[in-house]
């Protein structure tokens, strides 16, 4: 592409394009250099740690084969973290998608005030986590929290509800506001997929008959077909790997019963001192996503 | 008759899509009226929804009785920080991937997008182990270090998506002028890629400013914590706990978000695609 000033160009020792590669790879070499410190290299150790059994504050290490890898697979605790973690990943990624697409539906149309429209629902997905889950602990506050008032002013409920403390409603609560947090970036991809569908397709449609839903299920939805695919893999890998917002919002409990993968490092790492076993549950749930990592890669490289 | 039964299904259609916006905002919304409410009226049953009257002694009280200055000023740091360092390095890095052949290019670019993929959890221990062994635990330069690990792979992979739009024509111009290729990317590449660095930087600044994780595992004194974690140790030190100062806090540490995010509107999809999502 580049080459225009080849011709001109003296030639030294090196060929100008040997010497451009080089002048390439001098520039690319920071990046290569600070991602081989803060990610390759923490990656392998990730791997060689989870064959050792440390204990934190001493720091003191022993070879333990695959112990800690045994030790997990054979506990009830990592079964029901990985169930807990499809269980979210599954709930809180089909409410984006649903609310999503509907969303992004109603404002493609013509609406006084779009732009102002747009922002305020685009919003969430920029708000810091710890500003969501403060605002969202608020208001289920079963004592004076709005949610409760208003629920029971309208008579769905007669006594106040225990959102975040009790099973299931602790489950589905992080669901809920997991898609309120996260939705917005389905809004974003489809409403600028839904722009560069041709009017003359549903022009085409209205012509043959087709209804407001045929529209959406002949047209919009096929059009909309690539664009979902690659939103449900992106956001399958970061709802998989959420720790803020769960930590935050249960710390995984009541007891264990919404504690993901990501929250059960944590708690071996930094509460129990279990620095092998933390590192043996990250490199399995490394395992598992690498399999929606090497489809999103295979994706998005067509 | 057509006309005007068009104009009230028009209007209906205003009035839902309206409501919907605003549930959606509502929690949003109800950050801002708490943080305005004296405290003693959140306790009232039936909640107030507008303050009885606005009251600043929230905010008042944040900036001069809790650490939150402080927390503001690390989180400043570390956005500032995290940027500079990011959008030199990538700046670079992505004119090396978008004009520039050499082998293994393409395999890189892939390998760059894999890591903006990675959970923090699985490098967060091997990270503070480092930490430990280098010295830098508790300081604001290990949370740089651990920023650049998401902030890096995303600003490239978004820098590399704005460069790969610049027309090869001007640089081949000014190299067929003479220019060196180091010349030709200073005074042709950068001011042409100028709103895709701004841009990018400010997305950058949002992810090392929303950060959590890293911050709860690589600092634990007031002194070099940020506002993610600072905020959150306000909620769990109080003895019983004060929302309105709470609220405060976070329509606080949104204002800077509210602002930039005026700001990129032009550039949202790109930016929260990191180019991942063309669709």
């Amino acid at each position: 592409m580049t080459k225009t000033g080849q011709g001109i160009a003296v030639r030294k020792s090196l060929s100008l394009d040997a010497r451009y590669a080089i002048v390439g790879a001098i520039l690319i070499a920071p990046t290569v250099l600070i991602l081989s410190t803060v990610i390759v290299y923490p990656l392998v150790s990730a791997i060689y740690l989870s064959v050792f059994s440390i204990y934190t504050p001493t720091m003191e290490g022993e070879f333990v084969g695959l112990a800690n890898y045994t030790r997990l697979l054979g506990s009830g605790e990592f079964w029901r973290s990985l169930l807990n973690n499809m269980i979210w990943t599954a709930g809180t990624l089909s409410l984006q998608i649903v609310f999503g697409i509907l969303v992004a539906l109603l404002l493609h149309r013509k609406l006084i005030f779009r732009a102002l429209a747009r922002s305020l629902v685009l919003f969430p997905y920029f708000l810091s986590t710890v500003v969501a889950v403060l605002v969202w602990r608020w208001m289920l506050n079963d004592l004076y929290g709005v949610l409760n008032h208003m629920l029971m002013w309208a008579r769905i409920i007669d006594m106040p509800v225990d959102w975040l403390g009790s099973m299931p409603n602790a489950m589905i609560s992080l669901i809920f506001i997991g898609a309120w947090k996260y939705f917005p970036f389905v809004v974003i991809a489809v409403l600028a997929r839904l722009q560069s569908i041709p009017d003359e397709l549903y022009e085409a449609a209205t012509i043959d008959g087709a209804g407001p839903f045929a529209r959406f299920t002949d047209v919009t939805l096929p059009q909309l077909k690539d664009v979902l695919i690659v939103i449900v893999l992106l956001r399958t890998i970061w709802d998989f790997k959420e720790f803020d917002l769960i930590y935050l919002l249960t710390g995984g409990g009541p007891i264990i019963a919404t504690q993901t993968l990501p929250l059960m490092v944590y708690k071996e790492a930094f509460a129990l001192n279990q620095m092998g076993g933390a590192s043996a549950v990250a490199v399995l749930m490394m395992l598992i996503m690498l399999v929606f990592m090497t489809l999103y890669l295979r994706k998005s490289g067509d | 008759m057509q006309t005007g039964h068009s104009i009230w299904r028009r209007i209906l259609f205003n009035v839902f899509a309206w409501t919907v916006v605003l549930l959606i905002s509502f929690p949003l919304l109800w950050m801002i009226l708490t943080s305005l409410k004296p405290q003693s009226e959140l306790f009232l049953i039936p909640p107030t929804i507008l303050p009885s009257e606005i009251t600043f002694e929230h905010y008042q009280r944040l900036l001069t009785e809790t650490p939150f200055l402080t927390y503001l000023r690390n989180s400043l740091w570390l956005a500032a920080g995290t940027t500079a360092v990011v959008i030199v390095v990538a700046a670079l890095g992505a004119h090396s991937l978008v004009r520039f052949s050499y082998p293994g290019r393409e395999r890189l670019a892939r390998l760059v997008l894999f890591t903006y993929l990675l959970p923090s959890v699985v490098l967060i221990i091997p990270l503070y182990l480092f930490m430990i062994r280098v010295g830098l635990v508790n300081t604001l330069a290990s949370l740089i270090i651990a920023y650049t690990t998401f902030a890096l792979p995303y600003a490239l992979w978004l820098l590399r998506s704005f460069m790969a739009a610049i027309p090869v024509d001007l640089e081949a111009a000014a190299l067929v002028d003479g220019a060196s290729r180091m010349r030709a990317f200073i005074d042709v590449i950068l001011p042409q890629a100028l709103p895709g660095i701004i841009s990018t930087a400010l997305f950058t600044s949002i992810l090392a400013w929303n950060e959590y994780l890293y911050a709860l595992v690589l600092v634990n004194s007031d002194e070099v914590r940020p506002l993610t974690t600072g905020v959150m140790s306000i909620l769990i030190t109080s003895f019983n706990i004060e929302w309105s100062l709470l609220m405060a806090a976070s329509v606080m540490m949104s204002v800077p978000l509210i602002v930039i995010f005026v700001f990129l509107q032009r550039f949202l999809t790109s930016g929260f695609g990191a180019g991942a999502v063309k669709g």
